[in-house]
């Protein structure tokens, strides 16, 4: 018995030591930081402050924030409509392009390499590479508009061609309500864009991040779609059911799994996303109208007064916001997701 | 010809050729064959347009880097674009040889009829010239180079298509100008492969030890695991800069190796994923080496980790990942241009350059390249690695 006991104790104590240098990093890192950042944000810390100087304001850095920085308002609009337009349209295309591959079709290791090529690269270089394609002048965005539009039989006089990531107006303004001629109500403050749409200048960003994460979700896509069972679709076939049908009665629901997966995953991601953003666009874009929460963050607390205590409570509000996203999802479609075959 | 003409007739090809399959088909067939089988044909033809199209505009960016990387200056800067890669070549006549030159002219034309400086493009070399209190490397003409006065606007132009280093040797010396001297390129290598691989060879030996604890060892708080996983996989990492950049601050470690390495030295999600990993290997193999006498961290080492290779390579591969691509966490605790890493230098690079885009292509082509190669040699693990991330 004593044996046995000393034996387990002696297990625990190994396995502590095992345990132990990821634990420190963890606990310095991490968990030490996730509360120390929580407290910074109850106060008035900067960078620049002599550190005696250091008073407890409560909330009033959350207050600044919801309530007089109109900046860091018009960011969360910016990330929320960043994560509506490309979460689903990356969804929605990287299934089609998986689909595809999943048939019995030549080159299929190529065209899988092409397409996850792009999520290999790094996003600074792709997003310089962007921004060139973006260009005004001389960028092969506005050179695609000018050949198509040459072609269509129907064009006559100058192609139209954007200003890209300097186009301060809504997508629904310039395609849609303008060529219609309807004038919009100017709805107060950044409500604004839900009638007009998202700033030309973030969409063009949110188009480059689809471009960027189609490969990475058509490769989990494309395993999830090997992994349905072949005889659910040679039943249907017996019944005479239209490929229509088949996707969605089969492939859809069978798929519902990764699917809400990678819903998740990429809604965390896009709530996150600082890079390309910074890199296209330093200044935060026209009228600030890209510049998402993480931008306003490090603008925040890493630039100009290097606000500490206030960049802290942004990260919280981000963390918030992201919890309730997740908690939401699961709420809502989590439990409509078909596990197991 | 332009990409577009060159998908157009791929088009036409591509259907041409299924129709002549179908024909030659039908024709060995005999009248045999039905609406049915031209339906399927229909759809694969599609099926192929559709990821030709499809692989066109994921392929066109990386091709227009990689051409516009070749260029010169006026060739990056024009519209429509040039799709080849192509320079915009001056031509002189020698007075004494007679002989025509390319020649590379050193000043820009400011008035009409103004004379012109110009060397023959042979005599450019890469040479380090001292500005002052420091030295640069730069693209010089050579010192007993031949110099002719020219009137560009009387010159012959030739667009040749040329193939070379130049760009990417300017873009690679590029960030010495603005350093007074200090850095180029080859030091943000430096620093972005010591630190990706020292903190994903050190991640990897932690979360193996603590993965190992989690998957073959039973000790009291073994259930919080899932709680840990959980919570970091909900927090975004961006909670932890500002209080990171202060620990830093207060161990003095701001603009060292040490803060680009030690805060990733451990890592929830590799511990995860060499967990589930490790729970595969049979415990008769641990009961086997304990008959041997072997203790428990030379069966991690000797049994374990060798049949771990692939889940090691997967995690490995995904950290030094990270790590090479991380912008945000190396923006904030360097300050010296010594310590910037290749994305941070590629970013400073991009503020300081303007609009010289074939510097900025070929400085974008050199930072992708280490990960493109390491994904062509190791894109079996790349694939499973992903695959498997959404299969749980």
């Amino acid at each position: 018995m004593s044996i046995l006991e000393n034996r387990r104790h002696r297990e625990t104590i190994e396995a502590y030591a095992y345990l132990a240098p990821a634990t420190l990093v963890l606990l310095v890192f991490w968990f030490a930081p996730v509360v120390l950042a929580l407290l910074v944000s109850f106060f008035d810390a900067t960078a620049l402050a002599p550190p005696g100087e250091l008073n407890f304001i409560g909330l009033a850095q959350y207050k600044r924030a919801l309530f007089t920085d109109a900046e860091f308002v018009r960011s969360i609009w910016n990330t929320v409509n960043y994560s509506i337009y490309s979460v689903p349209v990356t969804l929605a295309l990287s299934l089609l392009a998986a689909m595809l591959l999943n048939t019995q079709i030549r080159g299929r290791a190529f065209f899988r390499t092409i397409f996850f090529l792009p999520y290999v690269t790094t996003w600074v270089a792709i997003a310089i590479v962007w921004n060139y394609v973006y260009h005004r002048e001389f960028g092969i965005a506005n050179w695609l508009l000018t050949v198509v539009q040459q072609a269509m039989p129907w064009h006559s006089g100058e192609p139209v061609t954007f200003a890209w990531l300097a186009e301060p107006r809504g997508i629904w303004e310039m395609l849609l309500f303008e060529p219609l001629g309807i004038s919009l109500p100017q709805l107060p403050g950044d409500s604004d864009q839900v009638l007009r749409g998202p700033s030309l200048a973030l969409f063009s960003i949110v188009i480059t991040t689809i471009w960027r994460d189609i490969g990475y979700f058509m490769i989990i896509f494309l395993a999830g779609l090997q992994n349905i069972d072949k005889s659910n679709y040679e039943a249907a076939d017996i019944d005479g059911a239209t490929p229509w049908q088949k996707f969605w009665s089969i492939t859809f629901p069978l798929l519902s799994p990764v699917t809400f997966f990678l819903l998740v995953i990429s809604c965390i991601n896009a709530f996150k996303e600082f890079t390309p953003m910074f890199i296209m666009t330093p200044d935060g874009g026209p009228d600030y109208g890209t510049a998402p929460m993480v931008f306003h963050m490090y603008n925040s607390g890493f630039t100009g007064q290097w606000e500490l205590s206030y960049a802290s409570a942004l990260a919280y509000i981000l963390t918030f916001m992201i919890l309730v996203l997740t908690l939401v999802q699961n709420r809502l479609i989590g439990r409509k997701v078909e596990y197991g075959t | 010809m332009n990409p577009v003409q060159i998908v157009a007739l791929l088009f036409v090809l591509l259907n041409a050729g299924i129709f002549a399959g179908w024909m030659s088909q039908r024709i060995a067939a005999g009248r045999g064959a039905g609406s049915r089988r031209v339906g399927r044909l229909l759809g694969m033809t599609l099926v192929y347009e559709a990821l030709l199209l499809g692989a066109f505009f994921m392929f066109l960016p990386f091709y227009w880097m990689v051409v516009t990387s070749f260029k010169d200056s006026e060739t990056a800067l024009t519209f429509p674009p040039v799709w080849t890669p192509s320079r915009n070549q001056y031509i002189h006549e020698d007075p004494k040889t007679g002989a025509e030159l390319p020649v590379r002219l050193l000043g820009i034309q400011r008035s009409e009829g103004e004379l012109v400086e110009a060397v023959p493009e042979s005599a450019m070399e890469f040479r380090r010239i001292d500005v002052g209190e420091y030295s640069v490397t730069r693209e010089e003409p050579a010192e007993n180079a031949p110099r002719y006065q020219v009137n560009p606007a009387q010159l012959e132009q030739d667009v040749v298509m040329r193939i070379d280093g130049r760009n990417f040797v300017k873009a690679w010396y590029a960030p010495e100008v603005a350093t007074r001297g200090g850095v180029n390129f080859g030091r943000y290598f430096w620093v972005s492969f010591l630190t990706g691989i020292l903190s994903t060879a050190g991640t990897l030996l932690t979360s193996a030890l603590a993965a190992f604890a989690f998957a073959k060892m039973s000790f009291p708080g073994k259930g919080l695991f899932f709680y840990i996983v959980l919570l970091t996989m909900m927090v975004p990492g961006q909670v932890l800069l500002i209080p990171n950049f202060l620990t830093l601050g207060t161990l003095g470690w701001l603009d060292t190796y040490l803060a680009l390495i030690v805060p990733f030295l451990a890592s929830v999600f590799t511990i995860f994923l060499m967990r589930q990993f490790f729970m595969t290997i049979p415990d008769d193999l641990w009961d086997a080496a304990q008959i041997d006498g072997t203790g428990r961290f030379r069966f991690l080492w000797q049994i374990v980790t060798p049949l771990s290779k692939p889940v090691f390579i997967t995690a490995g591969i995904f950290l030094f990942l990270g790590n090479w691509n991380a912008l945000l966490w190396p923006l904030i605790v360097t300050s010296s241009p010594e310590m910037r890493t290749l994305m941070v230098g590629l970013q400073t690079f991009n503020e300081e350059a303007g609009s010289e885009f074939e510097l900025l292509m070929a400085a974008s082509t050199m930072a992708v390249l280490p990960v493109v190669i390491l994904f062509f040699v190791l894109q079996r693990f790349f694939i499973q690695g992903i695959a498997r991330t959404g299969l749980k």
